[in-house]
């Protein structure tokens, strides 16, 4: 089909939206910032008849904090994510990604539930994401869904989502001043890069002697689905923290991906970064931003 | 068969309507149809930054925008930064500084660090890198680009 022929429809509501969805037709593509859809669409990798475009649907734009969860909503850019005091006190895993998404320009109009749906492994929200432990909102003219995010990942760029929903939110815990955590991208350069391999990482309520009840390390553009790396987990928790044990943390990662070959890398290669990049993850969630060497 | 739509929005401060495929690219339509040809289109993925434009004010590549999604929109490329007819400050030092040397770039240099003052009129260089860094330049002349926007930044008053 020629672009030419393809149709847009813009709802002005959500519920106008929904209704679309509800009968929906063969070949409809949701689009929201475009900035994966019309890449996708000019390379002849998306086929489409007629284009759903959400953008216009402001109310799923917002981001609060409201049962002691953060909503983001999922028309939420990652310049909304960035300039949020909320996300930069609470989320700053997940603003860490936002600032090193692309550029500017995609900053402005890529937006949260677009990376969702987009489900490429290597969506820098994906591991911050995974790492707070978030929960993916869906709603249908039949009502709302969530599920746990590792759930809502089911294959390579296989979401849970299904053909009558669209993604309306992400929820999480907030960060508080006893969480650690921080976030690292590998490209081949900081901007418009597409990881070779990212990790976030987040320990939860620190006590004294830098012991977590909760560890969650996430790695990105690894394996065909993001990984959260257990046996690393494991292996932080309920005991006082120091660098040998965030490097033996670290190597215990490289077990939990089988990472895949690539044009941005070799599996072999993919295995090595895994290893520096979850330990200097872990190093500067724990002690800032320092030397992280070794 | 091929659709058309009217769509309208705001370019360069003049209100403006269309007829066009609603799934054709912004980059397109300002190109092709309107033949506002300061935007170019390079590597039509959203890593260059040439054909950025400012949408509602903040920076975009415009060959990421479907058309229908500047419904109702205020759009401003590199010659609606023009004010009576004159060059604006960035303009103005890009030419001083002697910043242009193939030059295709540039009015996506122009958008992006126009954008910058507009919010941030005494940016720092680490601050300058940044907002020019989705912004490619393939003759790497960025020593002059960021001496140019510097300038700018003496000269920008609003």
């Amino acid at each position: 089909m020629m672009r030419s022929e393809i149709d847009v429809l813009t709802p002005q509501t959500l519920d106008e939206a929904l209704n679309i969805l509800q009968q929906r037709q063969a070949g409809l593509r949701i689009v929201a910032g475009g900035s994966d859809v019309v890449v996708q669409l000019r390379d002849g990798a998306m086929k489409a008849e007629r284009f759903l475009n959400i953008l216009s649907l402001k109310e799923l734009r917002y981001i609060r904090e409201k049962d002691d969860q953060l909503h983001i909503g999922s028309l939420t850019t990652y310049s909304d994510i960035t300039n949020s005091q909320l996300m930069r006190e609470h989320a700053w895993v997940l603003v860490s990604a936002a600032k090193q998404i692309g550029a500017v320009q995609l900053q402005n109009t890529a937006t949260l539930g677009g990376n969702l749906g987009n489900a490429s492994p290597a969506g820098d929200s994906l591991p911050p994401l995974y790492a707070l432990d978030a929960y993916v909102v869906t709603r249908s003219k039949a009502g709302r869904r969530e599920t746990p995010i590792e759930q809502f990942f089911v294959s390579y760029r296989k979401t849970a989502l299904r053909p009558d929903e669209l993604i309306e939110e992400v929820h999480f815990k907030p960060m508080n001043s006893n969480d650690r955590g921080a976030y690292l991208k590998l490209g081949l350069r900081e901007a418009n890069a597409i990881s070779i391999v990212d990790v976030a990482a987040v320990l939860r309520d620190r006590s004294a002697n830098d012991s977590f009840t909760e560890a969650r390390v996430a790695l990105g553009a690894v394996t065909p689905v993001i990984t959260r790396a257990r046996k690393s987990e494991k292996a932080l928790e309920h005991k006082p923290l120091n660098e040998k044990i965030l490097r033996e943390a670290a190597t215990f990662a490289a077990e939990d991906a089988t990472p895949i070959d690539d044009i941005r890398g070799s599996a072999e290669y993919r295995k090595n970064v895994v290893v520096s990049l979850v330990y200097q993850a872990l190093y500067e969630a724990l002690y800032g931003r320092r030397k992280a060497s070794g | 068969m091929r659709i058309e739509r009217a769509i309208s929005f705001k370019l360069n401060g003049q209100q403006v309507t269309v007829n066009t495929p609603p799934a054709y690219t912004l980059l397109e339509v300002l190109r092709e149809q309107l033949h506002v040809t300061g935007p170019k289109e390079d590597c039509a993925k959203g890593e260059c930054g040439a054909c950025t434009v400012l949408m509602n004010g903040q920076p975009v590549c415009s060959c990421l925008v479907l058309v229908s999604q500047a419904q109702g929109a205020e759009i401003i490329t590199s010659e609606g930064l023009l004010k009576d007819g004159r060059l604006n400050p960035v303009q103005e030092a890009f030419l001083k500084e002697g910043a242009v040397q193939c030059g295709h770039c540039i009015p996506g240099m122009i958008v992006s660090a126009s954008a910058l003052l507009m919010r941030n009129p005494k940016p720092s260089v680490e601050e300058i890198r940044t907002a020019l860094s989705g912004n490619l330049c393939r003759c790497t002349g960025y020593t002059k680009i960021i001496a140019a926007v510097q300038e700018a930044a003496k000269n920008w008053s609003h």
